[in-house]
């Protein structure tokens, strides 16, 4: 037990409550540094430290949220429109995940499956609305003679894009990386069978236009051999290609307005179902390139959305009961607190004090990372509590045993910490392993939970072995704490 | 220190001489190691000579092991009932998974939200009220038809306020929770259940019987983490399917609760089964079904106490809290019991059942 007891993990002890203290009482050191009052609204919080907005996050069932209403339109023909809107609220739901929203409520709605209900926490409608209605549809056009040539200013003067039939649709999955050169960003692609197929005969059509080595043959640059990707090309866009205000609107780059990706000649054939989009001259950001790819692989909107009405709303649970709840919670942390300390007398009430470190160090984390916390977190972390009170009753229990057997006070804490130590250790790492397996494998609505428990049960740990024991021994250093009746047991070898 | 002594051990404890294998295989010298083991054995002999006990040792007399059949017997008669529960009525689905009606009402007397919850109660279908400020609230039920969709807006009319008819929206919505969803929750309990075993069998494997003594105990262990789950969802089942209570709808907090569960319900199981390991070691003389019901005792406070804290904050929001909360409440309630219950009740007597039929010594 000497590791517990050195100076190193006292000095992490107390580091971490310097830690908790700053953290959780960040918006009080801010009206104290500020000379605002101490309760009320001031201007300012929560207070930005270092870029860091330490409050807690609340989910939508204790917080409320934005809730918006989208009307499905042109839905595709001959499909189950019951399907359709499913696909729509998987596609909503990995736009919303990618955004960081936890636990999101998205449900269908209407008699006609023509509606769908989106209800998120921490966001604003703005942001909200951009990342679920956005569309991005890769669209890929091969270069085919315009019979009406209009401008000068296209890639490729006196040809016009043509639909190749090739969407993003027939994208299995894509990822940003660094190019094979390390310098810059690209989106990897993985057709579908399908895709893969149509890829291989577009480029080999197009190798077969003027066939050659591009770099050394100047017959081989054709237009005919380019392949072009797009952002949400329509067949009504390349209707008013000849339109020059348009033509030099769809030729800016998608990020500025336009709707053209990268104009790219095909070098081969390719036939592996593998191809990469670079940014062409300008090239992608890091940021550029994980858009796409999450953009292209949380697929395309199967219809179009009509934002109907955006309203804030409250919690769902109704704040009464969440407030009866929390109350209820505390209520019963205060009876076991009660309970530990007439039960196990000083050891009970210095545990007690482990808690109230534990349940600091809990939050300052939950508001550091942020952890979104809903009322299963909030569940999470109450249980959280029990598993710290629990290995401290393993602990005392432990020592009433070893006093009884006769040995003396220090002695009797030190091996009831070791000997607890193995039970602790596996009840706990059984814990952790299903909060790992939960958070990999688990459904997005018990991800928030499955963190905030392993969050919970780590500092529990900690609290329960290192702060507990440290107290312990500390005030044990004296003699006259070494009292049965301060230790709960009958009798006691004091030295 | 934070490795515990038996780590270092390789099963080699004889049976011969308990007390000089112990000096041989621990890592650190241990003085009181043989006191430690005259302590176990006094519990079930004697009360110790030097020590004055002043209050000897209390219920160490219970025989749990020998009377297994009948704690067999009573988990299963809840279990099999609750399992016929799940194969032909199923679940009572509350809204994330069935859908339901949202009314979108507007109040021109702006109304607080405990006012129009405390009527949406009355109506008793189970609705949820939401505010969007302004007299507007989102109130979501289960499936109503017209006819009630009429009633409820009279009777909301009637004891809030007049509506704004202008305004208001009804719309049917599906659930938030898709079907995938609850595939994902089986594939993590079976997952965690596995990864939970091997844990077991590996921080067992040093108990005299190697691999197939720690996989005794994994597997017993793993019987009484099923026997958890099967027994909540049973509950459950029973309660809102065949009873129709509205306790017993399953929503995603139930889902929550099941889960926890899961990672909550080995705890009393590994500290019972880590004091018979110990117990192995220290009294040699002892058989396994004595070593097995000492151990239970000796962890049975802490293993009540535990939950009894755990239960008291759950007691605590089933009865104070809100309604919504009333049946994560009961379900987390229902599973800690049913966890300390398995743990010293089924999962310790079914060892010496396992070892009985597959001797490993």
């Amino acid at each position: 037990m000497q590791l517990i007891l050195s100076w190193p993990v006292r000095l992490l002890i107390v580091a971490i409550l310097i830690f908790s203290v700053g953290v959780d009482g960040a918006g009080y050191i801010y009206r104290a540094v500020n000379k605002y009052p101490m309760s009320g609204n001031v201007p300012g919080l929560p207070p930005n430290y270092f870029g860091w907005q330490l409050f807690i996050h609340k989910g939508l069932d204790l917080a409320g949220g934005t809730h918006i209403d989208y009307q499905l339109t042109n839905f595709p023909a001959g499909q189950s429109r019951a399907d359709v809107q499913q696909r729509t609220i998987d596609v909503i739901n990995k736009r919303v995940n990618a955004l960081g929203v936890s636990e999101p409520e998205i449900r269908g709605a209407g008699s006609n499956n023509d509606r769908i209900t989106v209800d998120l926490a921490g966001v604003t409608a703005d942001q909200a609305q951009k990342v679920i209605g956005r569309v991005t549809k890769l669209v890929y056009t091969k270069w085919v003679k315009d019979s009406n040539p209009a401008s000068q200013s296209s890639p490729h003067p006196g040809y016009k894009p043509q639909l190749v039939g090739l969407t993003g649709d027939d994208i299995s999955s894509a990822s940003a990386t660094i190019d094979q050169n390390g310098v810059a960003w690209v989106v990897n692609l993985t057709f579908t069978a399908h895709g893969a197929q149509v890829f291989d005969t577009l480029t080999r059509d197009n190798v077969a236009a003027c066939p050659g080595d591009p770099a050394t043959d100047p017959n081989a640059g054709c237009p005919e051999r380019f392949l072009t990707i797009w952002l949400d090309l329509t067949q009504q866009d390349i209707n008013n290609w000849d339109n020059p205000g348009v033509q030099a609107q769809l030729l800016q780059r998608y990020d500025s307005g336009g709707k053209m990706l990268v104009d790219a000649i095909t070098n081969s054939e390719i036939s592996g179902g593998q191809a990469q989009i670079s940014g062409g001259s300008a090239g992608f950001t890091q940021a550029e390139a994980n858009d796409l790819a999450t953009g292209i692989n949380s697929g395309s909107l199967p219809v179009d959305l009509t934002v109907l009405d955006v309203t804030q709303v409250g919690s769902t649970l109704g704040a009464e009961s969440v407030k009866l709840s929390i109350a209820a919670g505390l209520l019963g942390l205060l009876i076991v607190v009660i309970f530990m300390i007439v039960y196990y007398r000083l050891p009970g009430l210095l545990a007690s004090l482990a808690l109230l470190f534990y349940a600091g160090a809990v939050f300052a984390v939950f508001k550091a990372l942020p952890v979104t916390l809903t009322l299963a977190g909030i569940t999470g972390f109450i249980l959280s509590v029990g598993m710290a009170v629990d290995a401290n009753v393993l602990i005392f229990e432990r020592f009433k045993e070893e006093v009884r057997a006769g040995r003396t006070i220090p002695a009797a804490v030190d091996a009831a910490v070791r000997r607890a130590w193995p039970a602790i250790r596996d009840s706990n790492t059984s814990t952790l392993i299903t909060c790992l397996i939960l958070l990999f494998v688990g459904p997005a609505q018990i991800k928030g939970f499955a963190i905030v428990l392993a969050i919970g049960v780590v500092a529990s740990l900690f609290s329960s072995i290192f702060v507990t024991h440290n107290l312990l021994a500390i005030v044990l250093n004296s003699t006259r704490m070494r009292r049965p009746a301060l230790l709960g047991v009958d009798r006691a070898r004091i030295a | 220190m934070l490795e515990s002594p038996d780590d270092k051990e390789s099963g080699a404890v004889s049976a011969d001489e308990p007390e000089s294998d112990l000096e041989e295989t621990d890592g650190e010298p241990d003085e009181t190691l043989a006191e430690e083991a005259a302590a176990v054995e006094e519990a079930v002999a004697e009360p110790p000579p030097i020590e004055k006990v002043v209050a000897p040792p209390r219920v160490r007399k219970l025989d749990i092991v020998s009377r297994r059949n009948w704690f067999f017997l009573l988990s299963l008669l809840i279990i099999i009932p609750g399992i016929i529960s799940m194969s032909t009525k199923h679940f009572l689905l509350g809204i994330d998974f069935a859908g339901g009606t949202e009314l979108t009402v507007t109040f021109t007397n702006n109304p607080t939200t405990a006012q129009v919850e405390s009527a949406v109660a009355s109506e008793n279908i189970d609705g949820s009220v939401i505010s969007t400020g302004a007299g507007g609230f989102i109130i979501r039920t289960p499936p109503l038809q017209p006819a009630q969709q009429t009633t409820v807006l009279n009777d909301l009319t009637n004891k809030v306020g007049p509506i704004d008819r202008s305004k208001l929206s009804i719309l049917e919505v599906g659930g938030t929770i898709a079907s995938e969803t609850i595939e994902f929750a089986l594939l993590a309990v079976v997952l965690a259940a596995v990864a939970i075993l091997l844990l077991l069998m590996i921080r067992f494997r040093n108990v005299p019987g190697g691999w197939r003594a720690g996989f005794q105990f994994g597997g017993s262990a793993l019987a009484a983490l099923l026997h958890d789950v099967f027994l909540l969802t049973g509950l459950f089942s029973i309660m809102g399917a065949v009873l129709g209570l509205r306790i017993g709808e399953i929503d995603s907090l139930f889902v929550t609760a099941v889960l926890t569960v899961v990672g909550f319900s080995v705890h009393d199981t590994i500290v019972v089964f880590d004091r018979i390991r110990e117990n192995l070691r220290v009294s040699q003389r002892l058989s396994f079904e004595q070593v097995v019901n000492l151990s239970i005792m000796q962890t049975a406070a802490r293993s009540i106490i535990t939950s009894f804290t755990v239960v008291l904050v759950l007691a605590a929001i089933l009865i104070a809290g809100g309604a919504s909360l009333k049946g994560f409440a009961l379900a987390l309630m229902i599973g800690i019991v049913s966890g300390t219950y398995s743990s010293i009740f089924n999962a310790a007597p079914l060892l010496v059942v396992w070892r009985r039929l597959q001797p490993v010594r």
